[in-house]
This record gives structure tokens, C-alpha cells and sequence, in this order.
């Protein structure tokens, strides 16, 4: 079992050591930047105001730019973990399957005893490399970055943050994966998994606080918010279950509609 | 039993009948040559055996298990190997670890012997692989985990031509161990020098079904004779002699009869140059199947 995960996992091991590498070295600069940034008299609370509101909403929310969570939250997970690191993983999901289709490779698997479900879960569950790779490395690297210049934050919120980052990172993982099974180029499986993450983002932004709120419960981003938990360390637990199972969702209609096609 | 055995297979992608309503068998221990024009439907039809698609009517057993029921077929998967014309391999990574991935998914128990008989530079990536190397590894794990039954797409395009008389020779072995080989082809030359019966395919039907030897006989050779300009070619013609065509110097035509015919015809003239090939498999059809 597992033959197609540990492989694949493998091979995304490379991609997921840079991206780490990358996420916190842009971690560390957010965090030395905040001393500067805090006794600055610029009035931040002034500038989100004149934000237009569904900017607010998206980037900012209830968050203080003045604490150290707060800055924290909108300028490194608002923005990095919620938004671009949920369109990446829809990226990789989109050539999970599609990819293969188009170079052949997936010929290769099918021919060997392997039944289709599985290539589809396996192939799925390597995205896990890169889901716990950064979740794993980047709190200890913020954690200390805050320490060196003697700043801290509640450790368990930091980690809760992270930890609550999975399902939310894997249902927009399964957002690509819907996308590759269906697709047989994965150019465009993987901008259609950006397209798709970028524009829930933007519906759950756009819909709150007007009647039609309830649309943007269909967005992944709405139940999972680095505001609340960093800020005001609350956490969404059924939330991240509901994107959990949401997640699990995708998978099992990816199964469904792969094992029904043709290659 | 039949290692494969297709009944009624049809595949249309709309209104195209990639494969229309094929029957055949192949017996076990048989080499089977799948001999078509491109284009014909050979591959199509090597997609349902493996399950990669499912026929639009009838279907087909390999090694007795049914293609269109996943579950079944995956007990016949672990007995059969497959080589694409074009292996889809993994470039990112060295021909071990893609060996090395494919036996983990079904064994590879023969590995170190085909590897002494094809040798890709294991060590290096894949991306650099010659079109050669990559189908070499794409034969070794073929044949690495010694299935019973091996379907071919092609398979030695690609290969030099010392390569290729030893894919042959290697094939030859196969048999003799009582190995099922399906090979798709559309040169009747590298067919005939391995396989013992033939189906050909063309435009998603099957044609004919024939031992290798009655559709050489029937196939004939194509003879190219040059002769000195004075000779007169008119008188050139005998038994076996059709499609004649003269040019300036010389006469071609297809030959169906007794060599000691044609050598006793050709002994009247003096001879330039004379070459005696393989027909193209186009000519075949031409002359055996009609041209439409």
C-alpha cells in the first residue's frame, strides 16, 4: 500500500524544501519589520478605516494592525497562508491526475495492478509533503523569529493556527483534484483549481455583511480565518471539520467520476 | 483458455468507429501480430484490453478476466506487462528509480537479467534519455515482473536496428517459455519476423485473420531491376508478376511466385542493380483487399 504516495511524496520533497525555505525567510522579514512598524506613528486603525469594506474584510477583518498578532495575522497569514498558499495547493491538485494523462504516465500506472480509486487517493495524499511540510517547519521559525526581537505571541494559538491550516489547505487540494480528474490537460486543471479557490475567496469577502452572506459559505475561506485564532484566539474546530469533510468529499467524487472515464 | 480472447469489440468516439465489432483469440503461448495503418484503431483497441476505456459494445477477456469489470482485471494485471510505442515515463528521475517504482507497484523478478540485454544509463535522469534508451527502459519493465501475457504499442520504434534484432531474438526466447506477446505494428517486416499469426486492422475492422507464412506468400516482395538502357523490359512478365510499372531504365513490380521463376526471367537480362524488399503493408492491402 501507499507505493504511489511514498513515491510521489518523494518527489515533491525538492519543491516543498524551497517553498519552506521561501515561506520562512518571508516570516522572518514580517516579524523583523514589526518593530519598526509599532513604534511608527503611522495610524493604522485610520488607514484600514479608509480600506473599502470587502477589502477590510478579506485581509484585515477584526484584526489589530497594532499588535503584534494582529500584524501578524493580516500581513503574513491573511494574505500568505489563506490566500496564496490555498491557490498553490490547488495548483498541485489541478495536475495531480490531468498531468499524467498528458504525458503518458498514467498509462503506465493503470497498466500495472493498481486500481484507479487508489491511484486517485495516493496521488492526493502526496500533497500532504507540502501541507505538513510548511505547517511543521514555519511556527517554530515565526515563534523564534518573535523571541529574537523580544516579542511574543500565545504559542498555542500559533500552533492551533497552523494545525487548523491542514483542512483548509486539503479541501482546496480536493478543489484541484475535482478539476485534474475531469480535465485532460493540466494547464488548465491547475489555473481552473486558481480560479476556483481565488474566486470563493472573493465571494466569501464580497458577501459579508450583505444579505447575501450566506453565498460565501460556500467558500472554503470562510471556515478557516488566521484573524480569529491569532488574534482573538478563537478557534473554529467545526469549522476545520466541516473543510475536512468537505475535503474528504472532493476525494470520494474524484474517485467516482475518474473510474468512470476513459483514459 | 485464451489469453485474449475479444468479442464484438466496438469503440466509437462519436461518430468515429475507432474499433467496429472485432473478434479474435489469441492463443496462450502465441506470438500475435496486430498489423494495421496508422490510424487503423490498433491502438484504441490495446486501451480496452487494458481497461483504460471502456468498449462501446461487446468486450474482450485478457488471461480470462473480463476488461470491463476493474476488479477482475486487476488480478489479470499482475500477469500482463505493457509497452507503449511512446513509454510514458517519469523524466524527473534516473531509470532506477523508475524501475525501482514500477517494481514496487508489481515485482521484478527478471530485472537484472533484461538489463543485461537492454542497457538504458540507469544512473542518469530519464530527460536525458535517447529515444532509444527510453524504450528500453520501457521494455524492461515490460517484462520485468514475468507476466504471462505482454501487450506491445509499437515497440521497437525507436530502437537501433542491433537493438531491435535483439528484441526480436528476446521475443523468439518468450515463446519458447510459453509466453503470450500482442503486438501492434504497421510495418509487415518487423511483424513477420516474430510473430506466428496476424490480425490486420483497418479503419476498425478486422481484415483478415492469417497465419504469418500464407500472408507472406500472398504479400509477395517488391523487385526493383535496373537494366542497361538498351534491354527490352517489355518481354519482362511471367507468373507471380503484377503491378508492373517500368521507369527510364529499370521495372518494378510486386512478386508473388516461385524465386526460381523470377531468377530463371531476370538470367535473359543484364543487370544493373535489383533490390527485392518488404511490400509496404499499404500495397498489401492494395493488391489482397482492395483499394477502398
Amino acid at each position: 500500500m501507499f507505493e504511489v504516495t511514498r513515491y510521489e511524496g518523494r518527489r515533491r520533497m525538492r519543491g516543498t524544501a524551497v517553498l519552506t525555505v521561501l515561506l520562512a525567510v518571508y516570516a522572518l522579514l514580517i516579524v523583523f519589520l514589526y518593530p519598526s512598524i509599532a513604534e511608527s506613528s503611522v495610524d493604522f486603525d485610520e488607514y484600514v478605516e479608509s480600506l473599502p469594506p470587502a477589502f477590510q474584510e478579506g485581509f484585515v477583518g477584526s484584526a489589530n494592525f497594532s499588535t503584534v498578532e494582529g500584524f501578524l495575522s493580516i500581513e503574513m497569514y491573511q494574505f500568505l497562508w489563506l490566500l496564496l498558499l490555498g491557490l498553490y495547493v490547488a495548483y498541485s491538485g489541478g495536475a495531480l491526475v490531468a498531468g499524467d494523462v498528458e504525458t503518458g504516465q498514467l498509462d503506465m500506472l493503470l497498466a500495472t495492478p493498481i486500481s484507479r480509486s487508489r491511484v486517485v487517493v495516493e496521488k492526493y495524499l502526496s500533497l500532504l509533503v507540502p501541507v505538513l511540510g510548511v505547517n511543521l517547519v514555519t511556527p517554530f521559525v515565526v515563534y523564534v523569529g518573535l523571541l529574537a526581537i523580544d516579542e511574543t505571541i500565545d504559542p498555542v494559538s500559533l500552533f492551533a493556527l497552523h494545525l487548523l491550516s491542514i483542512p483548509y489547505l486539503l479541501m482546496c487540494a480536493g478543489v484541484g483534484l475535482l478539476l485534474s480528474v475531469r480535465l485532460d490537460r493540466a494547464d488548465i486543471a491547475q489555473r481552473g483549481g486558481i480560479g476556483a479557490v481565488f474566486g470563493l475567496f472573493l465571494l466569501d469577502t464580497v458577501s459579508t455583511d450583505t444579505d447575501f452572506e450566506w453565498l460565501g459559505a460556500l467558500s472554503p475561506t470562510r471556515y478557516f480565518s488566521p484573524v480569529d485564532i491569532l488574534s482573538e484566539g478563537t478557534y473554529d474546530v467545526a469549522g476545520a471539520l466541516l473543510l475536512l469533510a468537505g475535503a474528504i468529499a472532493c476525494v470520494g467524487v474524484s474517485v467516482l467520476l475518474f473510474e468512470r472515464r476513459d483514459i | 483458455m485464451a489469453a485474449i480472447e475479444v468479442s464484438g469489440l466496438s469503440k466509437h468516439y462519436g461518430d468515429v468507429r475507432a474499433n467496429d465489432d472485432l473478434t479474435f483469440t489469441v492463443q496462450e503461448g502465441e506470438i500475435f501480430g496486430y498489423l494495421g495503418p496508422n490510424g487503423a484503431g490498433k491502438t484504441t483497441t490495446i486501451r480496452s484490453l487494458l481497461g483504460f476505456q471502456s468498449p462501446t459494445e461487446g468486450t474482450a477477456t485478457v488471461l480470462g478476466h473480463d476488461v470491463r469489470d476493474e476488479d477482475e482485471l486487476l488480478e489479470a494485471k499482475a500477469e500482463i506487462g505493457y509497452l507503449p510505442g511512446d513509454p510514458g515515463l517519469d523524466e524527473q528521475v534516473t531509470g532506477r528509480e523508475y524501475l525501482d517504482y514500477q517494481s514496487s507497484l508489481k515485482g521484478d523478478e527478471r530485472r537484472e537479467e533484461l538489463l543485461e540485454l537492454f542497457d538504458p544509463p540507469l544512473d542518469r535522469k530519464i530527460r536525458e534519455y535517447s529515444r532509444g534508451n527510453k524504450q528500453m527502459v520501457g521494455i524492461v519493465q515490460a517484462f520485468m515482473h514475468d507476466p504471462e501475457l505482454v501487450i506491445m504499442d509499437e515497440p521497437t520504434s525507436g530502437l537501433d536496428p542491433l537493438k531491435q534484432e535483439a528484441f526480436n531474438e528476446f521475443i523468439r526466447g518468450e515463446r519458447a517459455k510459453d509466453k503470450t506477446v500482442f503486438f501492434s505494428s504497421h510495418v509487415l517486416g518487423e511483424v513477420r519476423r516474430v510473430c506466428d499469426r496476424v490480425g490486420i486492422i483497418r479503419e476498425g475492422k478486422l481484415v483478415t485473420l492469417e497465419e504469418i507464412d500464407a500472408l507472406l506468400r500472398r504479400g509477395g516482395k517488391r523487385v526493383r531491376v535496373h537494366t542497361r538502357s538498351d534491354a527490352d523490359l517489355a518481354r519482362l512478365s511471367g507468373e507471380g508478376i503484377l503491378d508492373r510499372e517500368t521507369f527510364d531504365d529499370g521495372v518494378q513490380f510486386t512478386f508473388t511466385g516461385d524465386y526460381n521463376t523470377l531468377v530463371s526471367v531476370l538470367a535473359d537480362y543484364d543487370i544493373v542493380d535489383l533490390e527485392i524488399e518488404e511490400p509496404p503493408l499499404e500495397d498489401v492491402f492494395m493488391h489482397f483487399y482492395g483499394a477502398d
